[in-house]
């Protein structure tokens, strides 16, 4: 070893140290701020009707609207998610449903309130089909997942010695759904849940682009299901916005 | 010799490029699904149906802008949806060829309906900010007399929807499906509030009223 160069000269590989050190506290900060998702639940129940032995619900999706509708894959993660577990409930699958009841739950005829429900199960057969389906609980799903906004920027590039990327892009998803819940026994709704979750991701690249996902969509079907459980297992809602961020 | 090699490769290399031009431009579609059977009270006349060939076979083929040349196979879907549909609304149906129907079937026959495709449209979005593929179709509902005579011509549309995904031929069919469950659940639902349509069902039970009576006095 050369004390003289150790002295006046640093080695490159430290120099770099404080800059890589640097770096991460900046991107490990705007990873901290940026990265997550913020959540709002406004459960409000208004009867005691709960789910009894041997009644099922099915989920569909509100597609009335234009401009949204309630994504497929969503529809199916509620399902799924309430159907799960020891104490799973019995769940109908939506489009076995709808092709059961069919042209009665199409988005041009699917009735918009319990009124429309009403004047729907006194049409001839449709109450006995519905019976037949074993279902109570209709859950109406509104809503969508959107970009809500997105900026900043990676540039790749290659070469002879190598490939890499290097910037910063981050975008940010809003899943915002209702879920309202008919009781078809009672002609009444039993209740609506409201979720908004919002969720910030960021892509750093220092040579390879590092994805910090967030996933409101995935947070807004746990939220809704625990709170679906519970308004369909539990005698009283208690009506009361809960903040579960 | 060289030349002449260099220049067939940069043909080959052209052609084989076109042909993948050619394949990634178009977009082929074949719309198939299984429609459920009504839940509704049938009608009380006896239907023939007449579905031609161009109900069998229609094709739509359209070139996007900027997209590529569509073309969506909506003839087996058309039967697939309108023969349930039918079987539900009417006492009895049965296929019919042409107007006016044979001497067997005008005695046993209310009326002939003869369902026609006569718009389809249809939109892939470009932008990323554009969630859906949309489809949008119309089919004339004619209404005859077995011996031919005019009753009644009623269009019936249907506006369908699908998440856009990666594969846009899954999406623009899913959509076509939508839409013609609407058209379907139009058709189930609306055809007897017609008014012409009304009419005539009216003086159908009339007559059919009339020749119980004639038979009951004879």
């Amino acid at each position: 070893m050369n004390p003289r160069w150790q002295s006046t000269q640093e080695s490159p590989i430290r120099s770099l140290r404080p800059a890589r050190l640097l770096l991460a506290l900046a991107a490990g900060s705007v990873l901290m701020s940026g990265c997550g998702v913020t959540s709002l639940m406004e459960p409000y129940k208004q009867t005691d009707a709960v789910i009894g032995s041997g009644e099922q619900v099915v989920v569909l999706a509100r597609k009335h609207h234009a401009s949204h509708e309630a994504e497929g894959d969503f529809v199916e993660c509620i399902s799924d998610a309430l159907a799960r577990g020891d104490n799973g409930i019995e769940v109908h699958p939506s489009t076995q449903f709808e092709d059961m009841m069919y042209p009665w739950f199409e988005p041009s005829t699917a009735p918009l309130d319990t009124g429309e429900l009403g004047e729907l199960l006194d049409r001839p057969g449709v109450f006995e089909q519905v019976e037949s389906t074993g279902v109570r609980f209709l859950i109406w799903l509104d809503g969508s997942t959107d970009r809500v906004s997105s900026g900043g920027g990676i540039t790749c590039a290659a070469g002879v010695g190598g490939a890499g990327c290097m910037g910063l892009a981050w975008w940010e998803d809003d899943a915002t759904y209702d879920a309202t819940v008919w009781d078809i026994h009672e002609l009444s709704n039993t209740g609506t849940i409201h979720a908004d979750f919002s969720g910030r991701s960021v892509m750093p690249a220092i040579i390879i682009p590092l994805p910090f996902i967030a996933r409101p969509q995935a947070k807004a079907c746990r939220g809704l299901t625990e709170q679906l459980e519970q308004f369909l297992t539990s005698p009283a809602g208690d009506g009361e916005g809960i903040n579960l961020g | 010799m060289r030349n002449r090699n260099v220049k067939s490769s940069v043909l080959k290399l052209a052609a084989a490029a076109g042909c993948g031009l050619l394949v990634g431009c178009s977009s082929s579609v074949v719309v198939l699904s299984d429609f459920p059977t009504p839940l509704i009270e049938p009608l009380p006349v006896r239907m023939g149906v007449i579905y031609d060939a161009e109900l069998y076979d229609f094709v739509h083929a359209e070139q996007i802008p900027q997209q590529s040349i569509w073309t969506i196979q909506l003839g087996d879907a058309n039967i697939a949806m309108l023969e349930p549909l039918f079987d539900a609304m009417f006492l009895e149906t049965r296929e019919v060829e042409d107007l006016p129907v044979g001497p067997v079937d005008i005695a046993s026959l209310d009326g002939v309906i003869h369902p026609v495709l006569q718009r389809f449209e249809f939109d892939v979005p470009i932008g990323q900010r554009d969630e859906f593929v949309e489809v949008w179709m119309q089919y004339g509902l004619s209404l005859y007399e077995p011996d031919g005579q005019f009753v009644v011509e009623w269009t019936v549309s249907g506006y369908g929807k699908s998440e856009l995904t990666r594969n846009r031929e899954q999406s623009v069919e899913r959509a076509a499906i939508v839409a013609m469950r609407e058209v379907g659940a139009a058709i189930s639902t609306q055809f007897a509030e017609q008014a012409d349509v009304a009419y005539w069902l009216e003086e159908r039970q009339n007559e059919s009223a009339l020749a119980v009576d004639s038979r009951i006095a004879n």
